[in-house]
């Protein structure tokens, strides 16, 4: 018996060991001129995508890259339901594919993968895929979006993704119902011009004439907080309750902020205090809905009384052109007013990358599409808008318009999806649209610590609890549900008790570094 | 029934404990059948009254939207329908197959490596190959991804299902009728199919309910190895709902508009309710059927022990 056991156990280890080999070995393929001579396959795998027929899509992309580059596409369509277990498996499990969706946000994060190796480095001295194969999309791309991704990966400090050109800039915007506010003789700018202590009067006086059932404030809590003391979250920080804040100068982003170079627990600022006390005082005159503070509704309740025009000012992160949509969603006129100008930050600059998989057999292939898709208009809206004449049509002015039958069979997510720059205007957007866009998200400024992630690993047992601490108390304090007199006191004593400091210090630790090396 | 009447005539059990018994089990049961006539009742439900009271017992407004929406779902509702009956017949059918030979083989006390075979099957219950190793042999090895193969052979053999086999094997079949058997003639196979599993009925209806509900609520396998939409599973078509809910609501803040224009468009709680109420039902009523042979297979452990 005993022998049995162990050579059960030497077998275990030799399959271990072979499994644990396999990383590491690709990225050797053949160097090519001008068309390449083989033909490849290439696996590529999105996120975020609605397609259940790519049949008409594909022949045609695939027509045109055998043409291009001799490659044909393989897309794996990730869902937001599916994408964040099965990349990381498949990466993981050293699967066929070649590129990757990658991002500050999904789980095959795009810091922590190319730590553990599983992106090529593109721009390492020895292969320079990016100097050889895709220079025309590095130059292509704005200096944020290109310093963004620079980052410190298993190859050294270097570029191990091609960032998407989308709405790469943040800026959070009070919601404005224009209608309803113009009926009690305000105008947006009164809004611009003053600050959430001073909106006290306006709502009031809303509040009074459209009675006791109505409640004009209708903000989510954590964002609303961010909006009013300009903190920001910190990439890498613990998901849906961010702990942890950087403080940004309101007026010209790029500056130091209040509290210079430094991350804080924003609970214990006196801003969030601040800000507690005023929410509280705005909840108990009736201003705020109940609902709010109810973590499995508030959203639902938000999207709800936001489509049927039950508030006077919301709170929505907005993005270029979305006034136009909101209004024709919502049936009546919407204005966006921002507290900070449009800024570019890590989770906002790597929001939307792909990377080249070490397991690929054609990493030169994969850059060389790489480099097309983000460079060819037609092969772009293409793959994601789908075939003209089948999945949309254009109407004089050049607008897509989609066909809604064929659309909804095959609606990859945009953003998702690389350079959408390279898109014809949608129905509504006007025919300047991406001269708009590229001006105002060309023009927004990154701030101080642009491409700083924190690495929870070695406090990752602390920023569990103080997690839940903070999924217990921060929502119904952000939207003044209960008495931060009391309250306050109690949450700051329970994420101290669970190494809330620990986790700040460390945070710091790694910030100074990062600028140190910067 | 004989036992019972014969015991109540004997020495009538106090009526309080009769009571008290009877009240334990009545808890029990509403335990177990309340939450089922929840969902069914939030099924129901209409959107509205959901947002404004939440779940409940008494909806404010009644509604049979979420099934009007399950039936537009079209042929992916089908589709999976489909596949989750074939790869739980399919697989019920070949697991049942495989384990009663093996646990027959483990049972045959003049089988020689038995005792190997035995811990062959124990070991993978005590230590297993991890999840990546797994995926890596199936899918690289094996070629398990994107066919009905992928979701029925990972889980063909269960050990615990075997020992249970082995088990019943052993307290039901006298060894004596195998020699019989091959006295008589009888082959290996025609002893084991023609002898055995007649007489095994009672516990290979146990393991098969056990394996087909396996079957059934399997939606792992489904995630691991299927990315074409066309083998997806009932079970995985109301995870990944669930999963896609969850994921927008979660990273709103950084997919930003885009984010809540697609949650307007996902399915609503009562459309993933109506989506369990169809998961339940067949299985449901899969029930009533195996019930019968399972009752036996307790009382012949029972009469024999």
């Amino acid at each position: 018996m005993k022998k049995i056991v162990a050579l059960i156990l030497v077998a275990c280890m030799i399959i271990g060991a072979f499994a644990g080999c396999g990383k590491g070995n690709g990225g050797n393929g053949t160097d090519a001129n001008g068309r390449p001579k083989d033909h490849v396959t290439l696996k590529m795998y999105f996120h975020g995508s609605n397609v259940s027929d790519d049949k008409k899509v594909l022949e045609e992309v695939n027509k045109y890259l055998d043409e291009k580059l001799n490659v044909t596409l393989e897309p794996i369509w990730g869902t937001w339901g599916d994408f964040d277990n099965n990349a990381v498996i498949a990466i993981n499990g050293n699967d066929d594919v070649d590129i990757y969706f990658t991002c500050s946000w999904s789980a095959d994060e795009y810091n922590l993968f190319a730590k553990r190796g599983a992106w090529v480095r593109l721009d390492n001295p020895e292969n320079n895929l990016l100097e050889k194969y895709g220079k025309e999309v590095w130059n292509l791309l704005p200096e944020v979006l290109t310093t963004g991704a620079k980052i410190e990966g298993s190859d050294g400090f270097g570029v191990y993704a091609v960032p998407g050109y989308k709405d790469i800039a943040c800026q959070l915007c009070w919601d404005i119902n224009v209608p309803l506010l113009k009926k009690y003789g305000y105008t947006v700018d009164d809004i611009k011009n003053t600050d959430y202590y001073g909106l006290g009067e306006i709502l009031a006086k809303v509040k009074a004439g459209e009675g006791d059932n109505f409640y004009p404030l209708l903000i989510e809590g954590a964002v609303a907080e961010r909006m009013v003391d300009n903190s920001i979250i910190v990439a890498g920080d613990s998901g849906s309750t961010n702990l942890l804040s950087y403080y940004i100068n309101p007026k010209k982003t790029s500056d130091l902020g209040a509290y210079g170079n430094k991350i804080l627990n924003k609970f214990a600022t006196d801003e969030y205090k601040k800000y507690v006390t005023k929410t509280r005082e705005y909840f108990l005159k009736g201003y705020i809905d109940p609902g709010l503070a109810n973590a499995e509704q508030a959203n639902n309740l938000r999207s709800e009384k936001q489509l049927t025009g039950q508030y006077l000012i919301g709170t929505q992160s907005y993005s270029l052109g979305y006034e136009t949509q909101a209004s024709a969603e919502r049936g009546f006129e919407v204005a966006f007013v921002g507290t900070t100008p449009a800024y570019v930050d890590t989770t906002s600059s790597q929001g939307a990358m792909m990377a080249i998989s070490t397991a690929s057999k054609n990493p030169e292939r994969a850059m060389m599409f790489l480099n097309l898709l983000n460079t060819d208009p037609y092969l772009f809206t293409l793959l994601d808008f789908g075939v003209e004449g089948v999945h949309y049509t254009k109407n004089s002015i050049g607008e897509v318009e989609f066909i809604e039958n064929e659309r909804a069979k095959y609606s990859p997510w945009t953003n998702g999806m690389g350079n959408v720059t390279l898109l014809p205007p949608q129905k509504g957007q006007g025919a300047d649209f991406w001269t708009k866009f590229k001006a105002y998200y060309g023009a927004a400024d990154k701030i101080p610590i642009l491409g700083f992630t924190f690495n929870s690993d070695s406090v990752s047992n602390e920023l569990a609890a103080v997690a839940n601490a903070a999924a217990e108390y921060a929502l119904t304090l952000s939207v003044g549900a209960v008495d931060p007199e009391t309250v306050l006191p109690a949450f700051l004593k329970k994420l101290d008790d669970n190494g809330m400091q620990k986790i700040v210090d460390e945070a710091n630790k790694q910030l100074e570094t990062f600028l140190k090396n910067k | 029934m004989k036992a019972i009447t014969k015991r109540s005539r004997l020495g009538k059990p106090a009526l309080v404990s009769e009571i008290s018994f009877y009240i334990i089990l009545g808890i029990f049961c509403a335990a177990c059948i309340i939450p089922f006539i929840f969902v069914i009742i939030i099924s129901f439900s209409s959107e509205e009254s959901i947002r404004s009271i939440g779940y409940s017992f008494a909806p404010v407004k009644w509604s049979t939207s979420a099934y009007e929406y399950v039936f537009q779902l079209g042929d992916q509702l089908w589709r999976s329908y489909f596949n989750s009956f074939f790869v739980t017949i399919v697989g019920t059918v070949t697991s049942l197959l495989m384990t009663i030979m093996y646990a027959y083989a483990l049972f045959r006390k003049d089988f020689k490596y038995r005792n190997f075979f035995t811990f062959f099957a124990f070991f993978t219950t005590l230590f297993g190959g991890g999840l990546v190793p797994t995926y890596m042999v199936c899918k690289q090895l094996l070629y398990l991804s994107n066919n009905y193969a992928a979701l029925i052979v990972p889980a063909l053999i269960s050990p615990f299902n075997i020992i249970i086999m082995r088990t019943f094997f052993i307290s039901s079949i006298p060894n004596e009728l195998i020699e019989a058997a091959s006295i008589d003639g009888s082959g290996e196979y025609r002893t084991l199919f023609q002898i055995i599993i007649p007489i095994a009925k009672p516990g290979i209806a146990t393991v098969g309910l056990l394996t087909a509900l396996s079957y059934w609520n399997e939606w792992f396998l489904a995630m691991l190895y299927i990315r074409d939409a066309k083998y997806i599973p009932l079970q995985y078509l109301l995870m990944k709902m669930q999963n896609q809910a969850d994921f927008l609501f979660k990273n709103a803040s950084v997919i930003g508009v885009e984010a809540s224009k697609m949650l307007k468009d996902l399915p609503s709680a009562s459309l993933r309710m109506a989506l369990v109420v169809f998961i339940v039902v067949p299985i449901a009523f899969a029930y009533p059927f195996f019930q019968r042979y399972i009752i036996s297979g307790l009382t012949i452990g029972s009469v024999k022990g």
